[in-house]
């Protein structure tokens, strides 16, 4: 009954799962990893003593009767380095004889039915192992189907293969499904986006690794690969529907403590954010037409993924969030990628985008993040394309984030009477710049390009119209209302030249 | 001369509970407060070695046949040995110059001195076992080629036999006639001579079963009566421990053999923990370590109470009785290729070769393969293990 010797061989825990042993009821708690070479059927315990290492050994009623017997089969299967022990059905087999073939790591299997036929069974699996692994394959693949989610698949692939674990794995060493034990693994499969872009890999850590074994594990790992890639591409497919779902998502990693789940969710969308990140946060522009949210975030996620691909862009607030990563990240460099593509992004919404200080972590992104919202609140009053960051902006952000419909109806007001003069532009802008320049009428001439008598002349018109801009207490209002004024008339051209003949 | 004396008898029950291997001595005290009681009445026997006597003096072994719990039902009256040998003298037309034991274990190792002291006849100091075997032609008698027949057998209720027949169909009729008759016969079997008895039995049984039996009764402790007893017959300790598992009826029982088959699994308390089972039909049979081999029968395995050395039955123990398994060598003629054929593992149902002689540490198995684990580590460990208990 014994097979002739193979250079490939199965293992006890593949005929366990996908061999005659799967009818098998296993009764000790050991390690299958044993090679089965050959098979012996014994009616005589003595015949246990002779037989090779690496054998399944199956014992016929006459030679397993009594659990003295069961056990001098297991001591002599030990002995023997033995792969496994087989009992038919109706043998004694109590807890001390299932302690023992766990004390000793012997594998001991009942079978029901006749053992003669079970052993003829167990030695054609073993003669070819190729139809056995055949079969296995088929049946992943069958099982692989059945599945629609990450987790689904490699959860299948683990159940399926025994003594292997699988990991799906992201270009960044993060486990997107799967066993981390696999990590690191003899056998890595890339796995690629639909569009043909690395995307994951999938691994997988074999306990007894043999060449044949690999050759199978890699063969399923292969035939896993689309569905997954259908799998990780089904949320991008719907973009409105992305587009709320990541907003909740992101909405769930902002706050306070975010689960692993979320962590976990957020990744599989390819979101990265365990380096340095920038924050950018783009709104449309101040005086830009109104457009329905949905249409809008629709029209500015896909100009987005025209000109950035992949980056991330999250419906956020009034605006879109999106952020970059990387271990040696800066402000200026997301700041000059911004500035040569922001102005191509061809939707029916101009856009600014503001940029946050470069900040380590989810916590960190959170942080960027409000960064550039408020460095934002500045860039949509300089029209389409202008990015601000919050490094070059500083404390001037602080007047950003102030209401502005209210503060621009009260300093239109307040300021009334140098708006309906002729040159009233010339003058806020004047007024703002010697404001700014701590009432230095030299730096505000230099900062304008104009003379200093023409600020002068223009300071005693604003006097002239009853504007007390010297007074401690009314300097900080009329500032403000000058800072308001202008960021509402930041699409006029400016002035400074018509201003310096006054 | 020696003689048994009414002082030797607790001695010699002891020890003939040794040598029973495991079989029980379910209350044997009426037997011996009656043979105390001859004894004191008819003096002290006299135990005499084959060669004593004149060698064509004729002598018959005496033994009780079927089940000592009957026994204690329905006790005998005390002519029995009496009436016994006085059945088999007709047989033969001669009367016996002296008797000897069929087996000197259990209540066999009594009945004899019974016999004697009621015939005023010496005892020779031999038996046909040197331990107890179930069947009446498992016996050194037979291996010379002695005939158990003629014989003669005495009932509970004064029934009395003779029988001629061949060994195998006397064995039969005689367990019929023990059915019917109450549950035990009293014998006189393997007529033969003084000289015959030299070759063919085993001599000095009934004065070891006496020093054994000494052994377990004045040892301080279960330390003292380790090393007593390994001076006297040889013994080694296979392990102490707690019975973990106990079950009846675990293997298919040869009906030729009275009894049903049990286990008794003991967890060795010593580490490394091991699992010592037992395998029993009446005696105890075969011991296994861990599924190796470590005693079989002819070897005599015996449980003691680790706490004071008593002798432990198989019958009497339960789940968590603590134990210590004992093995100690039968006698030399039941290791030879006849004797093993006669008595060894196989005849009880052991698909075992090989001998389990003097500790039955030696492998049982023939070793032809190519083994990872040799089995001679697995002794050396249980001779560590053996020796620790001792120390």
């Amino acid at each position: 009954m014994s097979a002739s010797r193979l250079p490939e061989v199965l293992t006890v825990a593949e005929l366990v799962h996908h061999g005659p042993l799967a009818k098998a009821r296993m009764l000790a708690d050991v390690i299958l990893d044993a090679q089965v070479r050959y098979v012996v059927l014994v009616s005589d315990l003595d015949q246990t003593l002779s037989c090779l290492p690496n054998t399944a050994i199956v014992l016929h009623t006459p030679a397993a009767q009594g659990g003295w017997a069961l056990e001098s089969a297991l001591r002599a299967a030990w002995e023997r380095t033995a792969a496994c022990v087989i009992a038919p059905a109706d043998s004694t087999v109590s807890r001390s004889t299932i302690a023992l073939a766990e004390r000793l790591n012997v594998p001991l299997f009942v079978v029901e039915g006749d053992p003669a036929q079970h052993a003829l069974e167990l030695a054609a699996a073993v003669a070819s192992p190729g139809a056995a692994r055949a079969r296995l394959a088929a049946r992943c693949a069958s099982a692989i189907s059945e599945q629609t989610s990450l987790r689904g698949i490699v959860g299948v692939i683990n159940t399926e293969l025994p003594g292997t674990s699988v990991a799906l794995v992201g270009e960044d060493g993060q486990v997107l499904a799967g066993k981390a034990a696999a990590v690191g693994g003899q056998v890595r499969v890339p796995v690629l986006t639909l569009d043909g872009k690395p995307w994951a890999h999938l691994v997988a850590r074999l306990s007894a690794p043999s060449p044949s074994g690999t050759e199978t594990v890699t063969t399923i790992l292969r035939l896993a690969r689309a569905p997954l890639a259908a799998s990780a591409a089904k949320p991008k497919l719907a973009l409105a529907r992305r587009g709320a779902q990541e907003r909740l998502l992101l909405e769930a990693l902002l706050s306070g403590r975010p689960d692993a789940d979320t962590e976990q969710a957020a990744r599989v969308l390819g979101w990265r954010f365990d380096e340095r990140n920038v924050a950018v946060v783009l709104r449309p522009v101040v005086g830009a037409p109104l457009i329905d949210p949905d249409i809008a975030t629709a029209g500015v996620l896909a100009g987005w993924g025209e000109v950035f691909a992949d980056r991330p862009l999250v419906p956020h607030g009034d605006g879109w969030v999106s952020w970059w990563s990387g271990p040696e990240l800066t402000a200026n460099q997301v700041m000059s990628r911004l500035r040569r593509r922001l102005p191509r992004i061809r939707c029916a919404v101009p856009l600014s985008a503001g940029l946050g200080e470069p900040a380590e972590g989810v916590h960190g992104l959170r942080r960027s993040m409000h960064e550039a919202a408020l460095a934002c609140a500045v860039a949509i009053r300089s029209g389409a394309g202008a990015v601000e960051s919050f490094d070059a902006l500083g404390p001037r952000v602080v007047l950003a984030s102030l209401r502005n419909d209210e503060l621009i109806t009260a300093a239109q007001t307040a300021l009334a009477v140098l708006l309906d003069s002729a040159d009233g532009d010339v003058l806020i802008r004047t007024l703002c710049a010697v404001l700014d320049c701590g009432g230095s009428t030299t730096q505000a001439a230099a900062r304008l390009g104009v003379h200093r008598n023409t600020i002068s002349g223009r300071l005693d018109r604003i006097r002239a119209r009853g504007i007390a801009f010297d007074d401690p207490d009314r300097r900080l209002a009329l500032h403000v209302a000058c800072f308001v004024l202008l960021g509402e008339r930041a699409a006029a051209p400016p002035d400074g030249s018509s201003g310096g003949a006054a | 001369m020696n003689v048994v004396t009414a002082e030797d008898l607790p001695a010699l029950a002891a020890g003939a509970h040794l040598l029973a291997s495991g079989a029980g001595r379910t209350d044997i005290d009426g037997v011996l407060h009656w043979l105390s009681a001859l004894l004191c009445e008819r003096g002290p026997v006299p135990l005499v070695q084959p060669d004593e006597l004149p060698s064509d003096t004729a002598c018959a072994a005496i033994g009780l046949v079927g089940s000592v719990t009957a026994l204690a039902e329905l006790p005998m009256v005390g002519d029995e040995p009496l009436q016994v040998v006085r059945a088999l003298e007709a047989r033969l037309d001669t009367a016996l110059g002296a008797v000897a034991a069929l087996d000197a274990a259990t209540v066999n190792a009594l009945t004899p001195v019974a016999a004697a002291a009621s015939l005023g006849l010496p005892l020779v100091d031999c038996d046909g076992m040197g331990r107890v075997f179930p069947l009446i032609h498992q016996t050194s008698f037979a291996l010379a080629g002695r005939s158990l027949t003629p014989l003669a057998a005495v009932g509970a209720t004064a029934d009395t036999l003779v029988l001629d027949a061949t060994p195998e169909r006397a064995e039969r009729l005689l367990r019929a006639a023990v059915n019917v008759s109450g549950g035990w016969m009293l014998t006189a079997i393997y007529p033969t001579t003084a000289a015959r008895l030299l070759s063919a039995g085993i001599v000095g049984s009934i004065s070891r079963a006496i020093a054994v039996g000494r052994a377990l009764l004045d040892a301080a402790d279960i330390d003292d009566l380790t090393m007593r007893l390994k001076a006297l017959v040889d013994s080694r300790v296979l392990g102490t421990g707690r019975i973990v598992e106990l079950e009846h009826r675990t293997r298919p029982a040869d009906i030729g053999h009275p009894a049903y088959p049990s286990s008794i699994v003991v967890r060795s308390r010593a580490e490394p923990v091991r699992s010592i089972r037992l395998e029993a039909q009446n005696e105890l049979l075969l011991a296994l370590i861990d599924g190796a081999v470590a005693a079989a029968v002819p070897d005599i395995i015996c449980l003691l109470d680790p706490q004071d050395g008593h002798v432990l039955d198989v019958e009497s123990v339960t789940l968590g009785t603590e134990v210590q398994v004992v093995v100690v060598p039968a006698a030399d003629v039941w290791y030879t290729p006849q004797g093993l054929d006669l008595v060894g593992p196989r005849s009880f149902g052991f698909p075992l070769d090989g001998t389990g002689r003097q500790g039955g540490l030696k492998p049982m198995f023939r070793r032809d393969s190519r083994p990872r684990h040799d089995l001679t580590d697995a002794v050396a460990d249980l001779d560590q293990g053996g020796k620790a208990e001792v120390e």
